[in-house]
């Protein structure tokens, strides 16, 4: 199992970017991932600052919600695919309460690499960041062998 | 004109020979007649001669009869004289005589044809040769020297004899003479008969000649002239398009011409007849029709024909518009280039379509839409317009109002879709919240005390009701907005019902119920939304071990029926009340249940089945079975040959 692989340890300290303007389910993903174990969490509630975290923080993982004022989720997901070079892998895993279909298309089309409906199950939640995490530290040693 | 049968028959011989023996005869009669005429000129004009050559005749016998008589006359003086004197010139008579006695007797036998002259004349020459023969005798008596006694005697007895033989012919001769006059006479009147006859020969060979022409007239005129006339006639009829007359059926050409024409006339009348007929049943069409305005225009655009259509659009009626201009049907600001543009633009290409504002009669306006119709001659040449005007108002207004109610439905449609992801939002973010904080504590429940953990769970519960209910709810809107997201695929029904069957298990187990699972005996696509007919047997099947506390198992099975797949879930439950069944489908109504505990329910699982099956085209329903209950819905099958490979996209 690849899982065996990778040490725990190495997942947890990844940086992990939280995106979103409910101060309340910001701190839930806070919680759910300081339950976790994890070390390097940043949580923006202002949309406007995301792109600057994003270039600054340069973050292993980035959880963000599509539906916030002034700057939503789309236009985020757009900036930051841009900015990113073609070799890096930087996931999305969106996490939003509008669950159509539409929504969910769009997104994914624009370079999320996951989606969660809210409200969603923190297990399954922390597990879908777990995996994506693991698969950044894959890529990348692929990248290096 | 109707012939006599027999004169038909006499004249009928005439007219049905050919035109080429009609004219030989109409040439030929009065030249014959001519050639009759001067045949009987000449023989008359020979009669005539030889009547008159008879009467010279007659003159030269009588002429030279008394030259005889004369010329022995003279002799027999002379004789005597010779006689009595002596003297030879008293002998020139006698020698004169002796000359030209036979010439003259020798004419005189040429000339004579009567036998009653011709006996007299051999009289006169046996006479006449007595005559000489005594002269011939008294001259040599009287030139010898002889005995002068002796000599007178015998000159006595011959001058007696040769006296007696003069009386004698002088008798002769005038008996002739008498023959002859009477000849003469006979001759003369046969020569004036001659005459007379001659005359009337001529008059008859005149009026003949004159009656030949007029009769050669005649038939040229009964034969030819008039039934040309006839024909010419009739051929004026037929150009005005009239009956022609009646000719009787002759043979030679003219009858045939004219027959010909006759039935070249029928035909056109026919002919004529069934275009005036079709012409009327097209006016009437035309008069007739009451939703377009069609009438035609002068090539200068003045009106001059008018229907009922035309009078109802516009409000015209045919004697007040024909001859106006129709610029009139236009309202002022297009009224000064409109028409005339128009009709150039028929003129060019045929037709000219426009769609606009026109002007009836009372002023008020309507919106037309107008094709006019250049009409052409065979020749090229312009005849005017064909104009159809139909009153587009009522269209052009319904048109409208269906354009903004799209309109409308289009905007009301987004701002629903709008409103409903807004909506999922807003309810969802608070619950996200809620139930994620709510598990958080769960997890970490054994930290908690009895009191804390009962109202945790208590909470939880009423948050997962919640957002089921809410779940349900905009489910229910989304689809009720047209909105549904559906993404039909193909797929096997038997692998969908084995997968339902695996995920709905716990549920059923947790009811304490036996779940049945009845696979189509092949494999079975269907053409649906994968996600969405799994959404619908979880929540039947769910209803089933919900409300089943008798029995002791859920059926879960289908079967195919025509193009459609039936799905059955059933129970052997209490079964539902008949009074209740009309209410299976309405939203919130849960016929009673929510008053009994232990049975969660939005009540909105059965009226959100309907609606998803409905978007796919499928019916649902419910049947009591004799113990139980039993929820169907359908699903089309997938159409064979189209099987779609595609991935589901649930």
């Amino acid at each position: 199992m690849p899982v065996n692989l990778i040490d725990n340890q190495e997942i947890l300290t990844k940086r992990i970017l939280a995106i979103d303007d409910e101060e309340a389910n910001m701190l839930l993903l806070a919680n759910v991932l300081e339950r976790e174990g994890y070390t390097d969490i940043h949580c923006i509630t202002d949309p406007e600052k995301a792109l600057d975290a994003y270039i600054q923080l340069s973050p292993d993982l980035i959880l963000l919600d599509l539906m916030m004022p002034k700057i939503d989720g789309f236009q985020l997901l757009d900036a930051f695919s841009k900015h990113d070079k073609p070799d890096e892998f930087r996931p999305v895993l969106v996490l939003t309460a509008d669950t159509t279909l539409q929504t969910r298309r769009r997104a994914l089309a624009l370079g999320a690499k996951d989606f969660v409906s809210k409200p969603f199950d923190v297990i399954e939640v922390a597990l879908r960041i777990s995996n994506l995490l693991e698969t950044g530290i894959l890529y990348e040693r692929l990248k290096q062998a | 004109m109707i012939v006599a049968k027999p004169a038909r028959a006499i004249t009928g011989y005439w007219t049905d020979r050919p035109l080429a023996f009609k004219g030989l005869v109409v040439v030929a009669l009065p030249l014959a007649i001519l050639f009759g005429a001067l045949i009987s000129l000449y023989l008359a004009s020979n009669a005539e001669t030889r009547a008159e050559d008879d009467v010279r005749r007659a003159f030269a016998i009588q002429r030279d009869t008394y030259q005889v008589h004369a010329l022995l006359a003279e002799a027999a003086a002379g004789a005597r004289g010779y006689v009595l004197t002596g003297q030879a010139r008293f002998l020139d008579p006698y020698r004169k005589a002796e000359n030209e006695l036979p010439v003259t007797m020798a004419r005189l036998d040429a000339e004579i044809r009567d036998p009653e002259v011709r006996e007299r004349f051999e009289r006169i020459r046996r006479a006449t040769v007595q005559k000489r023969d005594g002269l011939k005798n008294i001259v040599a008596l009287a030139s010898t020297p002889l005995v002068q006694g002796r000599k007178a005697d015998a000159l006595e007895a011959a001058l007696v004899s040769n006296k007696i033989v003069l009386d004698g012919m002088r008798s002769e001769i005038d008996s002739i003479q008498k023959r002859e006059r009477v000849l003469l006479d006979q001759r003369q009147a046969k020569v004036d008969e001659v005459r007379d006859s001659f005359l009337i020969v001529t008059a008859i060979s005149a009026v003949v000649g004159l009656l030949g022409s007029l009769a050669a007239v005649y038939l040229f005129s009964t034969g030819i002239v008039r039934r040309v006339r006839t024909l010419e006639h009739n051929a004026e009829l037929l150009a005005r398009g009239d009956a022609l007359t009646e000719i009787p059926e002759d043979a030679d050409e003219i009858g045939t011409l004219g027959q010909r024409m006759h039935r070249a006339s029928a035909l056109l009348r026919a002919r004529e007849q069934a275009l005036r007929e079709s012409e009327e049943r097209f006016r009437l069409v035309i008069e007739g029709v009451q939703d377009y305005g069609i009438f035609a225009l002068s090539p200068d655009g003045i009106v001059s024909s008018w229907n009922l259509g035309a009078e109802r659009i516009k409000g015209w009626i045919a004697e007040e518009i024909l001859g106006e201009h129709f610029s009139r049907f236009y309202p002022d600001e297009t009224r000064h280039f409109l028409p005339a543009e128009m009709l150039s633009r028929a003129r060019n290409g045929g037709t000219a379509e426009d769609e606009g504002w026109r002007v009836r009669k009372d002023g008020t306006r309507f919106w037309a839409n107008v094709v006019i119709t250049a009409m052409y001659d065979d020749s090229g040449l312009l005849r005017g317009f064909a104009k159809v005007t139909r009153d587009m108002t009522e269209r052009r207004r319904s048109i409208e109002a269906l354009r903004l109610a799209r309109e409308d439905a289009v905007a009301a449609n987004l701002a629903k879709s709008v409103f409903l992801s807004r909506t999922s939002h807003e309810l969802r973010t608070p619950m996200s919240a809620i139930l994620g904080f709510g598990q958080l504590l769960e997890l970490d429940e054994d930290q908690l005390s009895p009191r804390h953990r009962e109202a945790l769970h208590q909470i939880m519960k009423a948050g997962r009701h919640l957002l089921s209910l809410i779940n349900d709810l905009l489910d229910i809107s989304s689809i009720e907005a047209g909105g549904a997201d559906l993404s039909i695929n193909t797929f096997d029904v038997g692998e969908l019902l084995q997968e339902v069957h695996g995920l709905a298990s716990p549920i059923v187990s947790a009811a304490g119920l036996q779940f049945v699972l009845e696979l189509p005996p092949k494999a079975t696509r269907v053409s649906a939304d994968q996600r969405r007919v799994t959404q619908v047997i979880l929540n039947l099947v769910a209803n089933a071990a919900k409300y089943n506390r008798t029995g002791k198992m859920v059926e879960l099975s289908c079967r195919t029926e025509k193009n459609l797949v039936r799905v059955s879930v059933a129970d052997d439950g209490e079964g539902i009340d008949a009074a209740d069944v009309p209410r299976l489908f309405t939203p919130f109504d849960r016929l009673g249940q929510q008053n009994r505990n232990k049975v969660e329910g939005t009540g909105l699982g059965l009226a959100l089945s309907k609606r998803l099956v409905e978007s796919m085209d499928g019916q649902i329903g419910f049947e009591q079975p004799q113990n139980g209950a039993c929820f169907w819905f359908t699903i089309k099958l997938a159409d064979t040959g189209t099987l779609s490979t595609l991935p589901s996209d649930a």
